[in-house]
């Protein structure tokens, strides 16, 4: 990558006020975390009194914690979040992988133009589609079932490209010395192009993983029964009955947000790296 | 691309074994059909066994939602047969909008509450299902157990769709030590008599004096409901009407309207109530005792009562010579259901009779009782200050009927776009009044989707 | 702003230069190849045509119907949607919204993802921390985002006043006033999204050689020199490309709006995209809605057109 980390930096005027500088943001940035946290931990009259406190008046209290977990809602919510992002990201990978491969690698009727189609339908934003989407599942009666959530979210055309892009850098000659020992397609795209894609694979599933588990405009409209909502659709939507619980909130947020922090610092150098290849691929 | 993703750049590591069989593994998965295509699969509750699971929406927090969560728990433990598992949604806009689409997608709720005069958004529309009259009444619910408006409320097209748990008016609260000091208390202890638009001012002017702040609290801002029901307080109480045919333009009074806006502008002068209050200022203002008079909603009963204030409560005095007072009802109603299920819904007439005669815990909350035995009940007479507000019931006045209208609604926006600027800036109140009505013809003109 | 996902979509939307440029076969087709091309893209098209196609086409149908929620008026009503939509002051007024959130959100996203960049990658030590917490907001769904910055905005609770007050500003009720409402949206965002574009230009930086800027250190320039000079022309392309990622993602924002103010108050803070959410699931009208729906389509078709022309004569340029 670069040669600039590791070194040893001399201690000059401008790295003092750039490291400040880079202080300051990083306290801005995950001052809401911080402060989400320490509401967390008072209890309901502390977090609603005033003036703002840092420290807890009534000392620390893991109440909200209890109160949310053991509302069950969390877990269910949790659950289906897992659920949905799972078989999508399986869903989208497989159908895209399959569908990229075909347009890198063989030759069929129609194939320009099924391309062509398939890329052009990038710029339709999924948001136009929230109407016919909805009234075609209230015809499929899939309204408030967890395959009325999963299957609109399958279909990524971007996806396609950029593996498509990348089975396209795959030399050739590896295929074809296995052709000639008569393996099918198939067991060549199993067993040859999948293993060598494999970093460009893990880079989509993450990101579709993500954006499958953070989704919110469609689960929301498609979920009205609470155990099938997602997390982020169900702490939006269900209230309490005593009204807004601020600790609680903020405990509910962070159990929330935890899932994909930890997916993030499992597989940081994937993200980070997918970031900057997918997203500056050709440049 | 860059040199770090040059294929067979690569090697070990997550297999690609692994990435295939768990894509396999979900494709054909037979164990992901069944899981996707049946019910909640996690949900801990304490249900009895054999016990038929109710859902049951609505959308009351606070002191109504703890009211109500411990009615629910009540009915659940007096009939082993169901277990009603209530969910609360953000109340407005939010609440009724997943509930017309639950409707529509046809996995509703068992049962929910609605406020009646949102009846005419869904039930021409076949978002909710009939109340079976017959049936009410084996469970010992029928006609003679409401008061006639209230009731009535619940009908749309000739049909019973709503069963009204509660009427809540707009009434008047005062504080009696202010009030007592200000000389504005009658022989019986309450607030004298009040018919005029110019006694009112004067009772708050003497209350003003005491305080030495206001007189009296109205919050507003950026309130389209609190506009709303003041409002349409008075302009009933002018002998008013206002109908709402689609096709057709509004038919309202105009005069009565500026008369009945014009002397709420009189009432925010700075002096007698304050020109910019919003709700939770008005709240505060009248709690802190900065103030005589508070114009709000019976629902605001238990919080005067939880800070410990010495106040009384009673229907809007009639001002303008018509008795009238506006009000709405939490009422039940019963979501369609594409694939009914007749043991819940059996169950479901149960759970509301049984709520129904339950509701004196209700009443505590502040709202009205629907059913006339609680009301009726020596109990409900010797409960203060309900009581002293009960004969609000007689002239009560719900939103005029249109698919637009009703708590919550884009009506009550509506009227707040137009005329929040009447209350706060003191501008034309018929040139108020008359943008509203072009916002309500604009509405009516065009067809109604539920009709 | 829009999953990741998306981000991807544009992305590549942003970089696919020929669409129909599909690649290295060139070969005689071979008997049987068709067959198996088929097979492999088989099921990608199933879904594709009965979760885009069909919706796509089916969406324009209902706009010039009166389909309602309900079921009701599923006549056709010819171009009368379309009409009514031309002279509705709400769509206008949400489309109004939409472009100034765009404009006040584009600029701080641009300019402080590019600041953290450059100074991340001056080398300083804390290289993890500083990823890390300009990075981590990005991770989190729509929701926790509102719910922390409902919570930081409260005008009496919040930390936010707390702060300000603390250097003796009066309390802001941020997300109630109108006036700043939209601001407070705009605040939210950037905290939540800057970490992805943060990321990009690092990339980009790193991916600038060295040696230019020995040369330019052998020549005599100092850094701040080197970073006009250098830094900045290098990092055009990048600069162009987040430009189109973040108008493009921007022009569709719904989640944190609505889950913020809800639009509000007074509609200031209304998007076209919760417009149509309104329209068709609060109102009921799925046939107006989808003719706005299509309307807000041609926008976005024609910005991304505009800025594809834009971007590419940039290229030719390079």
């Amino acid at each position: 990558m670069t040669a600039i980390q590791g070194r040893r930096k001399p201690i000059t005027i401008g790295n003092v006020v750039a490291f400040a500088i880079l202080g300051v943001l990083a306290i801005g940035w995950l001052l809401p975390f911080a402060w989400a946290f320490v509401t967390s931990l008072k209890t309901e009259t502390d977090a609603g009194s005033t003036p703002v406190s840092w420290l807890p008046k009534d000392g620390f209290s893991f109440d909200a914690y209890a109160r949310v977990l053991g509302d069950g809602n969390m877990l269910t919510w949790t659950f289906n979040s897992l659920l949905t992002s799972v078989t999508i990201t399986a869903l989208t990978v497989g159908l895209s992988a399959l569908a990229a491969y075909a347009f890198s690698r063989l030759d069929f009727s129609g194939r320009k133009w099924l391309f062509a189609i398939i890329i052009g339908s990038i710029i339709i934003p999924p948001q136009v589609l929230i109407i016919p989407l909805f009234y075609q599942m209230l015809a499929m009666d899939l309204v408030d079932t967890y395959w009325g959530i999963i299957l609109p979210q399958v279909i990524a055309p971007a996806m396609v490209f950029i593996l498509k892009k990348f089975f396209d850098q795959i030399p050739i000659e590896l295929e074809e010395a296995a052709r000639m020992d008569g393996a099918s397609r198939l067991r060549v795209f199993m067993t040859i192009v999948l293993p060598l894609s494999r970093p460009i694979l893990a880079a989509v599933s993450i990101f579709v993983f993500i954006g499958a588990w953070n989704n919110f405009l469609w689960p929301f409209i498609i979920t009205n029964d609470t155990a099938l909502m997602t997390l982020p659709v169900g702490l939006q939507t269900v209230q309490s009955a005593f009204g807004v619980q601020y600790a609680q909130d903020m405990a509910m947020a962070l159990l929330a947000a935890l899932p994909l922090i930890v997916v993030f610092l499992i597989f940081q150098r994937q993200i980070i790296r997918g970031i900057a290849t997918t997203g500056l691929g050709g440049q | 691309m860059t040199n770090d993703t040059v294929p067979g750049a690569s090697s070990g590591g997550l297999s690609r074994r692994t990435m295939i069989v768990g894509a396999a593994a979900v494709l054909g998965g037979g164990w992901l059909m069944t899981g996707l295509t049946g019910c909640a699969p996690v949900g801990a509750l304490a249900a009895a066994p054999g016990a038929t699971q109710l859902s049951f929406w609505h959308l009351l927090t606070g002191g109504d939602g703890i009211k109500m969560a411990g009615l629910v728990a009540a009915s659940n433990a007096a009939n082993p047969s169901f277990f009603a598992k209530q969910t609360i949604l953000t109340w407005g806009t939010p609440y009724y909008t997943k509930l017309a689409m639950a409707s529509a997608g046809g996995r509703a709720p068992d049962v929910a509450i609605m406020h009646a005069s949102r009846l005419p958004g869904y039930a021409p529309g076949g978002l909710l299902d009939e109340w079976d009259i017959g049936r009410l009444a084996q469970h010992g619910v029928t006609e003679a157990n409401f008061p006639p408006a209230i009731w009535n409320s619940g009908f749309s097209e000739g049909r019973l769709y709503s069963i009204a748990l509660d009427a809540h008016p707009f009434i008047l609260m005062y504080n009696t030590a202010i009030a007592r000091d200000a000389g504005v208390l009658g022989a019986d202890g309450q607030l004298q008599q009040i018919d005029t638009p110019q006694q009112f001012l004067e009772v708050a002017r003497k209350m003003q004096a005491v305080t030495g702040r206001r007189g009296l609290s109205y919050g507003y801002l950026g309130d389209g409901a609190q506009m709303w029901r003041l409002f349409y307080t008075f302009y009933r109480q002018l002998g008013a009407s206002m109908t709402l045919e689609p096709g057709m333009p509004a038919q309202v009074d105009e005069d009565a309207a500026t008369t009945a806006l014009e002397f709420i502008q009189e009432l925010l002068d700075g002096t007698i109530a304050t020109a910019a209050g919003d709700y939770a200022t008005a709240v505060a203002e009248f709690v802190n005792g900065e103030s005589g008079m508070f114009f709000t909603g019976v629902w605001e009963l238990p919080t005067m009562q939880a800070a410990g204030l010495s106040f009384d409560a009673i229907a809007i005095p009639t001002l303008f010579g018509t008795p009238a007072t506006y009000a709405d009802s939490h009422a039940f109603v019963l979501p369609r259901q594409a694939n009914l299920d007749s043991v819940a819904r059996e169950d479901v007439y149960a759970f509301v009779a049984g709520i129904l005669k339950d509701s004196f815990a209700w009443a505590e909350a502040g709202h009205i009782p629907a059913y006339l035995p609680v009301v009726n009940s020596p109990a409900y007479a010797e409960l203060l200050p309900q009581a002293h507000y009960a004969d609000a019931v007689e002239n009560l006045n719900y939103d005029p009927q249109a698919w637009f209208t009703g708590s919550g609604s884009d009506f009550q926006t509506f009227f707040a776009e137009s005329l929040q600027s009447v209350l706060l800036d003191k501008t034309d109140a018929r040139a108020g009044f008359q943008a509203f009505v072009r916002r309500l013809n604009v509405l009516l003109s065009k067809p109604n989707p539920v009709g | 702003m829009t999953t990741t996902v998306r981000n991807a979509e544009l992305r590549a939307q942003a970089v696919s230069a020929a669409p129909s440029a599909v690649g290295p076969v060139t070969r005689k087709r071979k008997p049987g190849e068709n067959l198996t091309g088929w097979a492999f893209i088989g099921p990608f098209m199933v879904f594709f045509i009965l979760f885009l196609a069909v919706p796509i086409l089916w969406g324009l149908y209902l706009s010039f119907t009166g389909q309602t929620l309900t079921g009701r008026g599923g006549g056709l009503v010819g171009i009368a949607n379309y009409q009514e939509a031309l002279v509705d002051p709400d769509m206008w007024r949400s489309m109004g919204n939409t472009l100034w959130f765009v404009l006040l959100s584009t600029v701080p996203l641009v300019v402080i993802a590019l600041a953290m960049a450059v100074l991340v990658n001056m080398g300083l030590p804390g290289q993890w921390l500083w990823r890390l917490s300009y990075f981590m907001p990005f991770l989190l769904a729509s929701s926790v985002v509102s719910l922390f910055w409902i919570w930081l905005f409260n005008p009496q609770l919040g930390l936010i006043n707390a702060i300000t007050g603390f250097f003796g500003a009066e309390p802001i009720a941020w997300l109630q006033d109108p006036k700043y409402a939209m601001l407070g949206i705009v605040i939210a965002t950037v905290w939540w999204t800057v970490g992805f574009n943060f990321l990009l230009y690092l990339a980009a930086l790193q991916n600038i050689p060295e040696q230019q800027y020995e040369a330019a250190a052998l020549d005599g320039a100092g850094k701040w020199r080197q970073l006009i000079s250098i830094t900045i022309p290098n990092l055009a392309p990048t600069t162009v490309l987040i430009l189109v990622l973040q108008v493009l993602a921007s022009l569709k924002v719904f989640d944190q709006i609505y889950q913020m103010t809800a639009g509000g108050p007074g509609g200031t803070t209304r998007s076209t995209v919760q417009y149509i959410f309104e329209v068709g699931f609060t109102g009921y009208r799925f046939g107006y809605s989808s003719a706005i729906s299509y309307i807000f389509f041609a926008l976005i078709v024609i910005i991304s057109i505009g800025q594809f022309a834009v971007t590419s004569r940039k290229g030719v340029k390079k």
